[in-house]
């Protein structure tokens, strides 16, 4: 299991076609893919864009990634790569 | 992973909703060809929505089932809907918002019909929040 803290840096935060984006990725692993807000306990399923919604993660709030399975390594590299990207906004 | 057969889906509203909500979720999660959207006009004739539901139906359909979405309980656009309800072949669902045509869009594994009319009705619900409620515990840890 790795676990990783990523700062969400583009302006309109977690939303809706960003969310898309971090589902699409993630659903190209094996592994499973949970994010939770820092100052938060609730945990969304990273490949479910419903539920990252709920997270209402704006710019600026750190979100803790969990990665389980067998590519985890990979998957934690990409998925960390996209945010720090800003999804392609910035 | 294997190609899933999914569940069509047809949205039916009165005026545009529908096709905006369609075209809502497209910008979201990309295109849906399991999608499509029917727009009852304020005066379209009975017969002529029928047909166009029908139609959408046939459209959609790839052997799973269709599930209707339509906008309100009560409503020409579900009244008419309604008159093709046949259990676990074609399920309504009213009050169509986003989140429910976000989850029909996203099908990773095969459920049958009546499990993901259930799982649409409850995600309509739990997807409303009054934002507010959200916002001020925040707000309050901030100040303290």
């Amino acid at each position: 299991m790795l676990e990783s803290n990523v700062k969400i840096v583009n302006q309109l935060g977690l939303h809706a076609r960003a969310a898309a984006q971090l589902v699409k990725l993630s659903s190209k692993f094996l592994s499973s893919v949970k994010i939770q807000r820092a100052d938060s306990n609730i945990v969304a399923d990273a490949k479910s864009i419903l539920s990252i919604l709920t997270l209402a993660a704006s710019r600026g709030t750190t979100i803790n990634i969990t990665i389980s399975g067998t590519d985890e390594e990979q998957a934690l590299e990409e998925i960390e790569k996209l945010i720090n990207a800003g999804f392609g906004e910035l | 992973m294997a190609e899933i057969k999914k569940i069509g889906c047809v949205i039916v509203s009165h005026g545009q909703v529908a096709n905006e909500l369609l075209s809502a979720a497209e910008n979201v999660v990309g295109d849906l060809g399991h999608i499509t959207a029917v727009s009852i006009g304020w005066h379209d004739e009975v017969e002529s929505a029928k047909e166009q539901i029908s139609r959408a139906i046939s459209q959609v359909s790839e052997g799973r089932g269709v599930l209707l979405l339509t906008d309100m309980f009560g409503g020409t656009p579900t009244n008419i809907s309604a008159m093709f309800y046949e259990q676990g072949e074609v399920e309504i669902v009213t009050g169509v918002n986003l989140p429910m045509v976000i989850k029909v869009a996203n099908q990773n594994t095969e459920i049958p019909l009546t499990q993901m009319a259930d799982e649409v009705e409850n995600q309509g619900k739990e997807a409303i929040y009054q934002a507010g409620d959200l916002l001020i515990p925040k707000k309050m840890i901030k100040d303290a």
